[in-house]
């Protein structure tokens, strides 16, 4: 089996630079189980795809050996540093670059000095393997592709990883309910910001708790619409891709609010 | 101290070619040229700029996006090297800028009284956007002139645009009377592309100017009929316009930055003068100077 474990996160940097806000913190230490899980599973290899990293011509895919640096989110710039460093498999990643535009998915391999690695990506690297152990395949959101390109796409860099031997995690990076706070709140009381969201979330979480993917996916565009759920939820569609659209059941390990949006640390049970 | 004045506010696209055409020293990414026309529209820009001597520059760019508020450079000396995400093979610019942070601090304190939420940027590992430091480059290349960096609220996005660009119309209320304040002569940048449909995939080399052209006729089409009305300063006709201009031509003005510069400068029915225009991978981008000196609006130095 090359996917040996796979994850949902959000991609907000509050329970990084805040975990001692009780809201966040649920979050960050589900993050940590998340990470604990993920670790035991012993992949070769993480393959992230991330929200926030946008793309709009090619598909784009890390492929700068090392990252090291330090961010800073260009919303939360106040709660701090980012800091990461952060290895790449470049071999699985421009595999992927090939695979991928063999597959008509125009591609290509980023590799530059400075160049901004998203906050969700540096979430997942630094909650998730936070020894810096494995090495990770990273790749953007194109905000043109759809449910089913982004499938794909997760399909097809499990399917390269698979030719080179490599067992791997997957990694979904992105949020729920898209609703936030837009003014400054007491974070000491965050919450979901619209009931109905509130509704929405765990409602598909529930969904996904049971491993319904044939409801999950019915519900899916009107969840994304009405619930203004992050890139339409492109990032559950990444992992089913690379995970073969099926799996036996998920834990929930957290749901909470990230000043208003909805988040939730979820892992896969694979068949 | 004498009142403070906007004396001019230009149209001042940031696409990243631009400086990759150029070629200069900071750019590490080199190219055969390209993009003449906006270059050559840009270098018109900066003789008026150089003639206008203002104290300070302050650009509103959609590069820097943020969810919670209008946010503004608070930091005194910021400098790194800027890597476009889309285009990092194209810019990838060691930059230096230093910020006016009195003025800084009284547009983010008047747009808080103003109802908005609004905050400083203190964090000095903080990554200034490629669209600030491209309209920054071509307007002023020396960067000599302090700067007051904002960002792009995602209102009109989050919102419906027109309740968005209502909160860009209070950050240019709260802006000209932050500069009014202070005594400085105050130059505004809307770093804003117009049709904002593009082409998918890029040339190789990037700088084939035979590949360049609108994306969209409906789009240039436009940005045209924008830009005729800009000339003539209709200016209450185009903002009339403009929720239905962006809605059918995808314009990047609706990120804000024209809204709040226009807003700032009272929204005159002044005549712009058009530097120049051109497509950038199919964009259409016009560099425009409203020069309030020349119009007796404002005073000369």
């Amino acid at each position: 089996m090359t996917v040996v474990s796979a994850f949902l996160i959000p991609g907000s940097p509050l329970p990084f630079v805040q975990r001692d806000n009780p809201a966040w913190g649920a979050i960050a230490d589900a993050l940590d189980v998340a990470g604990k899980a993920l670790s035991a599973s012993q992949p070769d290899v993480i393959i992230v795809y991330s929200t926030q990293w946008i793309a709009v011509l090619d598909q784009l895919w890390q492929t700068k050996p090392h990252l090291k640096d330090i961010h800073v989110d260009e919303n939360w710039h106040e709660y701090g540093d980012l800091p990461f460093d952060i290895r790449i498999d470049t071999d699985l990643a421009d595999a992927a670059v090939k695979a991928t535009n063999k597959a008509g998915i125009k591609s290509k391999g980023v590799n530059y000095d400075k160049f901004p690695i998203d906050t969700g990506s540096i979430i997942a690297a630094n909650f998730l393997n936070a020894e810096g152990k494995t090495p990770f395949v990273i790749t953007a959101n194109n905000v043109y592709h759809d449910w089913k390109m982004t499938e794909t796409l997760g399909k097809i860099a499990v399917e390269e990883a698979a030719k080179q031997n490599k067992k791997v995690a997957v990694v979904g990076v992105g949020g729920l309910s898209g609703s936030i706070f837009r003014q400054v709140i007491d974070i000491a009381e965050d919450k979901i910001a619209s009931e109905d969201e509130d509704q929405w979330n765990r409602k598909i979480l529930s969904l996904i708790e049971k491993g319904d993917v044939e409801t999950l996916l019915s519900e899916c565009p009107a969840y994304a619409g009405e619930a203004r759920v992050d890139m339409g939820f492109k990032h559950m569609a990444f992992i089913l891709g690379a995970i073969g659209g099926d799996y036996a059941s998920a834990t929930v390990h957290a749901y909470g609010p990230l000043y208003g949006s909805g988040g939730a640390v979820v892992e896969f049970h694979l068949n | 101290m004498s009142k403070g004045e906007i004396i001019a506010g230009f149209l001042a696209p940031h696409p990243p070619h631009l400086v990759y055409g150029e070629n200069p020293a900071q750019n590490e990414a080199k190219s055969k040229g390209g993009w003449e026309q906006l270059r050559w529209a840009y270098e018109r820009a900066r003789v008026s700029l150089e003639e206008l001597k203002p104290d300070v520059l302050l650009v509103h760019s959609p590069h820097w996006i943020t969810q919670q508020g209008h946010h503004f450079l608070g930091v005194k000396h910021l400098s790194g090297k800027s890597v476009d995400p889309i285009f990092p093979n194209l810019f990838r610019y060691n930059f230096e800028l230093e910020v006016d942070i009195e003025l800084a601090e009284a547009c983010c304190a008047n747009g808080a009284e103003m109802g908005l939420t609004t905050k400083m940027m203190r964090n000095p590992n903080f990554r200034v956007d490629y669209g600030t430091i491209t309209t920054l480059h071509m307007i002023r290349p020396e960067w000599d002139i302090p700067v007051v960096g904002i960002s792009a609220n995602n209102s009109p996005y989050y919102l419906t645009t027109e309740e968005g660009l209502e909160e860009m119309d209070i950050l240019g209320k709260a802006t000209r009377k932050a500069i009014e304040d202070s005594g400085r002569r105050a130059v505004l940048l809307a770093s804003n592309t117009l049709c904002h449909y593009h082409f998918s995939e890029e040339p190789v080399p990037p700088e084939d100017m035979a590949q360049e052209h609108p994306q969209n006729y409906e789009g240039y089409l436009w940005d045209m009929r924008m830009i005729d009305l800009l000339r003539q300063g209709k200016t209450s006709e185009v903002f009339a316009l403009l929720p239905q201009f962006i809605n059918e031509a995808f314009a990047e003005v609706k990120s804000g930055a024209f809204t709040w510069m226009f807003s700032g400068m009272d929204y005159p029915e002044l005549a712009g003068e058009l530097h120049g225009y051109g497509t950038v991978i199919g964009t259409g981008n016009a560099v425009m100077e409203w020069n309030l000196i020349k119009a007796g609006i404002a005073k000369a130095a």
